[in-house]
């Protein structure tokens, strides 16, 4: 017959409790954070996007300052006579004015609010559902697995611009849009169309990262704990997949709002009311009048190319400060 | 093996039938542009528009339209097999523009890939094992500029600094393989690296990531102390582990690739099927849409199943699973 | 330091004057007259080499059907018809003269009879080879009245041309045309139609052999194998078997996705052509999806001219500041206006009042400097361009004008005061039916550039629109449904059929003229209370169509040949301006070409608003095999 195991605490006497400093252990988020900040590039990452939040959000206090807004016309000054083309930088317009005499610098300004919009709005539902989605896939297996991958793989096979060409152009024509007024023409479409077809690509990321932790111990003990399903997927399998979602995310969202550019190039972004650095790129490159008008592709260029190089590197320092080399 | 091979491929005609019954919903249910008044000329009187209906097949209900294409798509129609029917616009027959442009697009989009591989996959390796040295920082700032910038833009640019202001490359428009060696390469080269150079930056981050991470597994540092060369241990064990991600990822780029192929094509008048579909679309030649997708949707899903095979090839646990 | 100044004002004074010199000596870019011209300086042979970004056909190039504009610039090198152009510019350009006719006939019978003899040595291209008869000409009717075949415009020609109604099941004789011998046809009509001879000089009316028409059973099919009777055929057409129906096959020189080849027609005898010159031994058509790139290609010579697309600001700015290059830039009326059009059925625009205060509103000049200032056209001040009303009808008609065209809001306020949706009488709409309408509008520059103008100006009357931009054929199909209602547009433009005004204003604003789907008469003007039951649509309790139907059919009466014609035209035009309103029209529109230096000789055809292919001239040393 054996004797259960004793446990360490029947087999040591109660200590005192030790005096002086206590050297407590670290939490996994603790260390995360100490990891990320000294990480001085991916910091000054995230400074440039918390900076650019606060410029999106605040957009609306230059009209006070500036006493113009993003969709005023200044024809007279900022056109040539003749032929129309913007005039350059000046004074007051930074960056000069586009073919129809709007501050470009302003309509750059705003264009951050939507795109930072469209950008993190559509990422966000697309992570959602990819993760649900791809969660429940990994963990279910069987039909359910293959049912959602099958689901996957068309949507991955659709041909995007097509769709998103065809689905723009149905819901713009009828004057309340689809869906019973859901998908208007302009910001809301563009968001739907944007998540309709990047949510797989989180999902598959997902259901690969939870089918390799699926057998590991951790889980089993869970499982022969009685924890339910659900359970396990809340509290023990998401914490771990956590990692690689924060680190796609944030490399998927500079994506999506090229994504919104590629819509705008096409015809089919958001309506001029609504700035959009897609819109000012494909309005700069059409008739190549960035050969004349540079300062309409510099404007709306420079913050891109600074908020994609931002996330990325934020991107990069997460995944390093989650996953650190030994 | 062969028996999952087999699975996919029945996997691939569902596929198939699903997308194109999405795409009937979309072009058909709820046009925006209905063809027969598109096709009917200006101020069409209703008898014209009734009598282009007609010809156009347009009169069946749309159900009987649906049955109507899977059944001539894979029984082939009066124009051969497989039955892609006739375009709206140019009033003649579909597969024999629609194969002459799937071998242009074909052509640019393995020329692209076998670009962005060829340089995406060494940049990423090189930053790799050159950590935060000049070259890795230099590189990713390279990988940092074309991820962020638009295809159409960079087309745009290249084509105009490198042909129209610095004469380095021939201009746009596509030269067959067989008329002039020489001359299809020119057109090619300026498409094939703007295509590709979005792609590499991305390939060469990721390849880079993946291999800082594969390399700091004991298991090369046992392949290190076993004395073997730096080079092998670097592409014999670290790159082959790494590898397996980018196939995936190569996968799921495929979709875009055809997707982002349609502005590259555009943008150099390269004649082919994203050109095509494109106006298409918007002149509502449904037929034209309708081949056009089909071909693409068949052509992604085979080429996705070549790389799940290769996956497997590449890791055997998936194979079993 | 006295002289330096002297030297220096000297030079100053001397610049003013060579400036001076030149702008005097550049012509008037609006009269329609061509920067290049004297035949002497043309010579025969080269290829003219060009591009477009899309054909556009909505007929699949079958002359039956095809009803684009530049389709028929480019049927003028292969479709000849009983009557003709010169292909020239400018007024001269818009006359008819005898083609493969002898001469004008003036109609007998009271209007009902025209008689045409055909010129000898007339023959068809390979692979026909024989003479043209008058058999063919008639059989070419027998396909528009033939059901199948879709002539998009044969509703030129039923209950015109007795026995002609489009309801035949395939090509047969046809009762009021006549052809007693071999080089003489008899039109007979069942009631006087002043501009049947301009009717005669449309593609659909060119000869065609029956022993290949016969095979073309489906529209579109013909236009792949056009047999052709003009100076130029399709590339490849002589290697067209026709022993068969099964054996003929579309010729390799036409891709209407790709391409238009076309080289001389050995059998066309210059002799018997004097409309047009021939020059070139060739003509290349391709099509380039990069706009930019056709224009980019022609500045650097690997194209010889544009044709269609209008050139880009950026472009167009070098032509006209470079002195070198402008002589190669090419302005020519378009015998077209663009305009924004006012649904009457859909409130607040079905008051006179306010589509008078949106007509005093708009700003055009910011309008016309969106689009390109100047070169791109003239601000229109009323319905129809001076040229089509050859002239009787000048800019300075200008009803609801303001200094430099920038809009009167004063006036504008004040026409709104009078209107009902103005509730507290400040001039501007504040009734909840001047919001939110939806402004259909194109997606692509100009129109896009225009939309703020025309949002800004509306808004100052109080009236929000909700812009909508589309693609092109979305675009014109929304508005173009009249079940929509879509009660204000900005894509809305016309041009001339042929250069009668009927073509113009007698086809868009008769009750006549509104048909369910593809409906050209945006503002529903002439709407019978039968018409809204057929077409389901809202109206306004107690609303009536403004309706000028009797003053079109007054007009109509008059034959072509009677100078009162024009007159009763313009007066149509200035009663839609002052009394019916149904637009805001905002532009007069150019049609801008860039050539190349190896273009010697320029024409522009103002019959279609495109350059002439037929009568261009090159000094390359290109060739186009057969």
């Amino acid at each position: 017959m054996t004797q259960p195991a004793l446990t360490e605490e029947q087999t040591e006497p109660r200590l005192q409790p030790p005096s002086g400093p206590v050297i407590a252990a670290r939490s996994p988020w603790q260390l995360f954070r100490s990891r990320f900040m000294q990480d001085r590039i991916a910091v000054a990452g995230a400074v440039t996007i918390a900076l650019l939040v606060v410029l999106a959000l605040a957009a609306p206090l230059f009209k006070l300052v500036v006493h113009r807004g993003p969709n005023d016309l200044f024809g007279s000054t900022m056109l040539t006579k003749d032929l129309g083309l913007p005039k350059g930088p000046n004074g007051r317009f930074w960056f000069g004015g586009d073919t129809v005499g709007r501050d470009v610098f302003l309509r750059t300004i705003y264009g951050l609010r939507t795109s930072l919009t469209v950008a993190i709005i559509a990422t966000g539902l697309a992570s959602l559902i990819g993760v649900v989605l791809g969660m429940i896939a990994g963990f279910r297996g069987g039909v359910v697995d293959t049912g959602i991958s099958r689901l996957v793989d068309i949507v991955l096979s659709l041909p995007i611009l097509l769709f998103a060409i065809g689905i723009s152009s149905v819901c713009s024509t009828s004057p309340n849009g689809c869906l019973h007024g859901l998908l208007q023409p302009g910001l809301s479409l563009v968001i739907g169309i944007i998540v309709l077809f990047t949510w797989p690509q989180m999902a598959r990321i997902v259901r690969g990262q939870v089918l390799s932790l699926r057998e590991r111990e951790f889980v089993e003990a869970a499982y022969s704990l009685g924890a339910r399903p659900s359970r396990i997927m809340l509290r023990e399998l998401l914490p771990n997949v956590v990692a690689p979602i924060v680190v796609y995310t944030s490399l998927i969202i500079p994506a999506n709002i090229l994504f919104e550019a590629y819509l705008s190039f096409l015809g089919v972004g958001v309506p001029q009311s609504t700035p959009s650095w897609g819109r000012m790129l494909a309005d700069a490159s059409s008739g190549q009048l960035f050969t004349y008008a540079w300062w309409m592709l510099a404007c709306p260029g420079a913050f891109l190319l600074v908020t994609t190089l931002s996330f990325n590197l934020v991107g990069d320092g997460l995944r390093d400060a989650l996953s650190p080399e030994r | 093996m062969w028996r999952y091979i087999l699975r996919r491929l029945m996997w691939v005609i569902v596929v198939l039938l699903v997308i194109t019954l999405i795409t009937f919903v979309i072009f058909f249910v709820m046009p925006s542009v209905d063809p027969a008044v598109a096709f009917a000329g200006r101020q069409p009187t209703p008898e014209i528009v009734a009598e282009v209906k007609r010809q156009f097949g347009l009169d069946h209900p749309v159900w009987e339209q649906y049955l109507l294409f899977v059944r001539h798509l894979f029984l082939g129609d009066r124009y051969g097999w497989p039955g892609l029917g006739f375009s709206f616009a140019s009033r003649s027959a579909i597969k024999p523009e629609l194969f002459s442009r799937f071998l242009i697009t074909a052509q640019l989009a393995v020329g692209a890939a076998l670009v962005w591989l060829s340089i995406g996959i060494p940049i990423g390796v090189a930053s790799a094992v050159r950590r935060r040295s000049l070259l890795d920082r230099a590189a990713m700032a390279f990988a940092l500029f074309f991820v962020s910038m638009p295809v159409f833009l960079l087309g745009l640019l290249a084509l105009w600094l490198l042909w129209f202001k610095w004469h380095l490359t021939p201009g746009t428009g596509y030269i067959s393989v067989g008329t002039n060696f020489g001359s299809w390469l020119g057109h090619m080269i300026l498409p094939w690296f703007v295509l590709a150079m979005l792609f590499a930056a991305f390939y060469a981050r990721m390849t880079r990531g993946n291999l800082i991470e594969t390399m700091a597994q004991d298991y090369i540092r046992t392949a290190r102390v076993k004395g073997l060369p730096e080079w092998k241990v670097i592409l014999k064990h670290g790159l082959r582990a790494s590898l397996t991600p980018v196939v995936t990822m190569f996968g799921m780029d495929l979709g875009s690739l055809f997707g982002t192929a349609v502005v590259t094509e555009s943008v150099f008048n390269l004649q082919g099927m994203g050109q095509w579909a494109i106006i298409s679309v918007f002149a509502g030649d449904i037929p034209t849409v309708l081949a056009v997708v089909s071909v693409t949707a068949v052509a992604i899903a085979l080429c996705n199943l070549i790389v799940d095979v290769l996956y497997a090839y590449l890791d055997p646990r998936v194979r079993y699973s | 330091m006295m002289g330096n100044n002297r030297r220096k004002l000297s030079m100053v004074g001397l610049a003013l004057v060579v400036t001076l010199l030149a702008a005097a000596c550049s012509s008037n870019k609006n009269s329609g007259t061509t920067n290049q011209g004297g035949a002497g300086t043309a010579q025969k042979g080269g290829v003219y080499r060009t591009a477009l970004s899309d054909f556009g056909f909505t007929g699949g190039f079958d002359p039956t059907g095809e009803y684009l504009g530049l389709a028929w610039d480019m049927f003028s090198t292969m479709a000849r018809t009983l009557v003709s152009y010169k292909f020239v510019a400018g007024a001269d350009g818009n006359k008819l003269n005898p083609d493969l006719a002898t001469d004008l006939p003036t109609p007998t019978d009271n209007g009902l009879t025209y008689t045409f003899k055909l010129k000898p040595n007339l023959k068809f291209s390979p692979p026909v080879n024989r003479a043209i008869t008058s058999k063919d000409i008639e059989y070419a009717f027998e396909r528009i009245n033939a059901k199948p075949l879709v002539a998009q415009y044969g509703f030129y020609y039923y209950g015109v041309i007795k026995g002609m109604d489009g309801n035949a099941t395939a090509p047969a004789p046809i009762s009021g045309i006549e052809t007693p011998n071999d080089s003489t046809i008899v039109f007979h009509l069942t009631k006087p139609t002043g501009d049947f001879l301009y009717r005669l000089a449309l593609p659909a009316t060119a000869p065609v052999p029956q022993e290949v028409g016969k095979c073309a059973t489906k529209a579109g099919d013909y236009g792949r194998y056009i047999i052709s009777s003009g100076p130029y055929m399709f590339q490849g057409l002589d290697k067209l078997t026709v022993s068969s129906c099964a054996a003929i096959k579309p010729v390799a020189g036409f891709d209407p996705t790709k391409k238009m080849y076309l080289v001389r027609n050995p059998n066309w005898d210059a002799a018997s052509d004097s409309l047009r010159h021939a020059y070139v031994d060739g003509i290349k058509i391709d099509v380039d999806s990069n706009v930019d790139d056709i224009f980019n290609k022609v500045q650097s010579g690997a194209l010889d001219g544009s044709l269609g697309d209008q050139p880009p600001k950026t472009i167009l700015r070098q032509y006209l500041t470079d002195q070198n290059k402008k002589k190669y830039l090419h302005v020519d009326s378009g015998d077209r206006t663009w305009y924004v059009f006012l649904n009457t059925t859909t409130p607040p625009f079905d008051d006179l009042h306010v589509r008078k205060a949106a007509n005093y509103v708009m700003d055009k000049a910011a309008i016309a400097q969106a689009w390109g200032g100047s070169t791109s056209g003239q601000v229109a001040t009323h319905i129809m361009p001076p040229t089509v009303l050859s002239d009787q009808l000048g800019a300075d008609f200008d009803p609801y004008g303001s200094p430099d065209h920038t809009g009167d809001v004063a006036k504008a306020m004040a026409e709104m005061k009078q209107s009902k949706y103005d509730t507290n009488k400040d001039g501007k709409c504040d009734a909840p039916a001047c919001r939110g309408l939806v402004m259909v509008n194109r997606n692509v520059a100009p129109w896009t550039d225009t939309e703020p103008v025309v949002v800004t100006s509306l808004a100052k009357i109080g009236i929000q629109v909700k812009p909508r931009e589309l693609a092109r054929g979305a675009a014109y199909q929304t508005t173009q449904t009249i079940k929509n209602q879509i009660p204000v547009g900005l894509n809305a433009g016309w041009g001339k059929d042929y250069p009668d005004a009927f073509s113009f204003a007698g086809s868009i604003f008769s009750s006549a003229d509104l048909v369910a789907t593809g409906n050209p008469n945006y503002a529903m003007i002439g709407t019978t209370p039968a018409q809204v039951k057929d077409f389901g649509i809202k109206v306004p309790p107690g609303w009536v169509a403004p309706t000028v139907d009797s003053d079109i059919d007054n007009c109509q009466k008059i034959p072509a040949t009677d100078p009162t014609r024009v007159t009763c035209w313009a007066a149509l035009d200035k009663k839609l301006m002052n009394e019916i309103v149904p637009w805001v029209p905002y532009l007069w529109a150019n049609v801008t070409t860039l050539t190349a230096p190896s273009v010697t000789h320029y024409e522009f055809d103002q019959f279609s608003a495109e350059p002439s292919l037929v009568n261009i001239a090159v000094n390359n040393k290109e060739k186009l095999g057969s």
